[in-house]
């Protein structure tokens, strides 16, 4: 039903106190000491949120925004909904340019994270408003408003008013709300991130329900990147405004393009080695400490395209690609630290080669108590192998030296 | 010091306070019972015994009342219909003007609306008798002399107070709530109406209770600005009893004054709820 492309998406928030008159009256927003700690650019023209953005988003596409605090991912979303002005750049909803189309005639949803609920209306009065304001007939609106809320489950709170709710129950009337309009495009800034660990999951589970039944393109933003895995089709991962990969969930996991998505998809953290690639021809080997990994030949063969030279790298592993094997070419020696029972797994710590490194060991390999192998100080031979290594440039973008 | 001793002495603190605060009570409520004995009192007595609850001698029943309605040559009614009128139609402007312009001025950072911002509140402190004659000229010049338009001079008194508490409220309100609203579907106009001012409840109705209390107990504003002849309000006709008669009839003035502050009892009671919780949500997020 609705692309949504962004071409150059630019934002400028202006230096001095007047915002500018978009939507409403333009929106005023006191900078905390968050705001002013995180790396901003700031020019002669104020706050760069965002520099220069490009997506393309099918009909039917469930794309998450996802990065840390401060990114430009609220910025970029609220540009979509109309909130804030674009400063420059294109942004086309089906085809139609819609930078200077007022929120409401862009035939979007938006669900916030403070729920932003209407305080002195019924959630029935809440859902039915939009409806309303398109000047529906009664029968529709309470046909339309009774299935939404069947289908969020609120149907026994439609005469309460919002206060009188969980938070939880606010945020599935915020979502009815959102969805009762059949928007074209449906934006979710957080939606989820002031609910408690177990109704999130809870709501994760609704919303992949949700997303089949309803025909809208779904924009998501989180900070959380289980939810951005979980849920996403596609996933924009963003860093200080500017877009780092954009890929589905495998392809942001399998192939970062760089050190900080290698580091911000995946828990625990993918571990990090300092080691030097070494080109021999067509060949090429990895020395990290004593060891000497052989990538795999897709690697080189990719390597080998790229002309990537002899060179000190960054060495990327993920801790559930490491095996605790002995007698293997490539093995390397830690001392554990910590080791954390998780269930169907252990994450060991280990201190090796000076720094932190963290192995998950199922416990299916365990033979009894955890505690008699990984106890602290004990001595613990690992090795990788070379279809799951990730090499990234020792520069300041760390850029995977695949691509 | 053990926690007993605090305990205890935190008590007598409490008791002292309790003393102290019911003796202030009991000053700030005299003049009020003064009025209610003394309405119904015959005028002679009203000098000489004060204080004196009515007695059979000095009981003069409904007298001062009637009196007080039919005395001279100025119909009540016509005050009691100047008075409402006056004081309906002010307090309804400040309501809707100010309301609109804090949400404005709250909503929008630009410099002008710092300036009107501070404009209202040194409004606030300048003094009604500094600008009292320049005032009046003004108003007669373009006839805000009537109960029709005097209005506009207090809401231009009254927006000072009024802008300050409602923009203190709708700041506290989170801005989410209107952008939903901008996205739902609705305009400027209709998110102030159907979003923003049922918000405003509480406030409207602890500024429509202090407007409505000052609008009616005003004497100054409508005695220099009105046409005393043609129009006065219930103030000006309880000053009228002693100045048409020579001598002052105390026991009329009482049975007046006590007429003209039962309104804004009821008023008051009916709303009480409300005042305070509005007075406290502008206050504390001003
Ligand atoms: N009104 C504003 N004026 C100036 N700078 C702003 C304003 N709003 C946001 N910014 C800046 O723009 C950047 C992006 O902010 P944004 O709210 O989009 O971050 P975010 O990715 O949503 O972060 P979070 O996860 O904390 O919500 C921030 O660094 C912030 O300081
Ligand atoms: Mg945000």
């Amino acid at each position: 039903m609705a692309e949504v492309s962004l071409r150059h998406i630019k934002k400028v928030y202006p230096n001095s106190e007047r915002t500018s008159k978009k939507g409403l009256f333009g929106r005023k927003k006191a900078d905390d000491g968050a705001r002013k700690a995180s790396s901003l650019r700031i020019t002669d023209e104020g706050v760069l949120a965002v520099p220069d953005f490009n997506l393309d988003i099918a009909d039917r596409e469930f794309v998450v925004f996802v990065g840390p605090s401060g990114c430009g991912k609220s910025t970029t979303l609220r540009m979509i909904a109309g909130l804030e002005e674009i400063t420059d750049g294109e942004l086309y909803i089906d085809g139609k340019l819609m930078n200077d189309v007022a929120p409401k005639d862009r035939d979007i949803a938006m669900v916030f994270q403070s729920y932003a609920l209407y305080p002195h209306m019924t959630v029935r009065d809440n859902l039915a408003f939009p409806l309303k304001l398109r000047k529906m007939d009664k029968q529709t609106i309470d046909a339309k408003v009774n299935e939404a809320a069947e289908t969020l489950g609120i149907t026994e709170f439609l005469d309460r008013k919002p206060k009188a709710l969980s938070g939880g129950q606010r945020q599935r009337v915020a979502i009815g709300r959102a969805i009762v309009r059949e928007p074209k495009v449906l934006l979710m800034d957080e939606p989820l991130s002031n609910l408690d660990a177990k109704l999130r999951n809870q709501m994760r589970a609704e919303i992949i329900k949700l997303r089949k039944r309803i025909d809208s393109t779904f924009i998501y933003v989180t900070h959380d990147q289980t939810e951005a895995m979980t849920l996403g089709d596609r996933i924009v991962i963003m860093k200080d405004g500017e877009v780092q990969q954009v890929g589905t969930p495998q392809e942001v996991f399998e192939h970062p393009s760089n050190l900080f998505v290698a580091g911000f998809i995946g828990v625990p953290q993918m571990n990090f080695f300092d080691a030097e690639l070494v080109r021999d021809g067509n060949a090429y080997s990895v020395h990290v400490g004593d060891a000497i990994v052989v990538p795999s030949a897709e690697k080189q063969a990719r390597l080998a395209a790229q002309d990537v030279a002899s060179q000190s790298i960054t060495l990327g592993i993920r801790p559930e690609h490491i095996s605790l094997a002995s007698g293997d070419a490539a093995t390397l020696v830690g001392t554990v630290d910590v080791s954390e029972m998780m269930g169907s797994s252990v994450h060991v710590h280990l201190d090796s080669l000076g720094q932190d490194v963290i192995v998950i060991v199922p416990t299916t390999e365990i033979e009894g108590p955890y505690q008699d192998h990984f106890f602290a100080g004990a001595k613990v031979e690992y090795a990788f192998g070379g279809n799951v290594i990730h090499m990234f440039s020792k520069d300041e973008q760390g850029t995977n030296l695949e691509f | 010091m053990d926690k007993q001793q605090t305990l205890a002495a935190e008590r007598r603190n409490k008791a002292i306070l309790s003393v102290v605060l019911a003796a202030i009570c009991i000053l700030w409520v005299l003049p009020v019972v003064a009025v209610v004995i003394n309405s119904f009192k015959l005028n002679t007595f009203v000098k000489t015994d004060t204080f004196a609850l009515p007695t059979s001698e000095s009981w003069a029943g409904m007298a001062n009342f009637v009196k007080g309605m039919t005395f001279g040559n100025y119909p009540f009614k016509s005050s009691v219909l100047y008075s409402v009128v006056i004081t309906v139609l002010s307090t309804g402007l400040i309501l809707v003007f100010c309301s609109m312009a804090a949400w404005y001025i709250a909503r929008v950072d630009s410099l002008f609306c710092k300036a009107l911002y501070f404009l209202c509140v040194f409004s606030m402190v300048v003094p009604f008798q500094m600008v009292m004659f320049t005032l009046s000229k003004t108003a007669d010049v373009l006839k805000l002399n009537t109960p029709w338009t005097i209005p506009i001079v207090y809401l231009g008194f009254g927006a000072g107070l009024a802008i300050f508490m409602f923009v203190g409220f709708v700041k506290s309100i989170p801005l989410e709530i209107e952008e939903a609203a901008a996205i739902d579907g609705c305009g400027p106009v209709r998110t102030f109406f159907s979003v923003v001012l049922p918000m405003l409840k509480p406030t409207l109705i602890s500024v429509g209770i202090l407007e409505i209390m000052w609008v009616w107990n005003d004497y100054l504003l409508p005695v220099l600005v009105l046409d005393i002849n043609k129009y006065r309000t219930i103030p000006i006709h309880i000053q009228y009893l002693k100045g048409s008669y020579g001598t002052v009839d105390l026991g009329a003035t009482m049975a007046l004054i006590l007429l003209s502050i039962i309104p804004v009892i009821i008023f008051y009671l009916a709303c009480q709820k409300h005042i305070i919780k509005g007075v406290a949500a502008g206050a504390v997020k001003g």
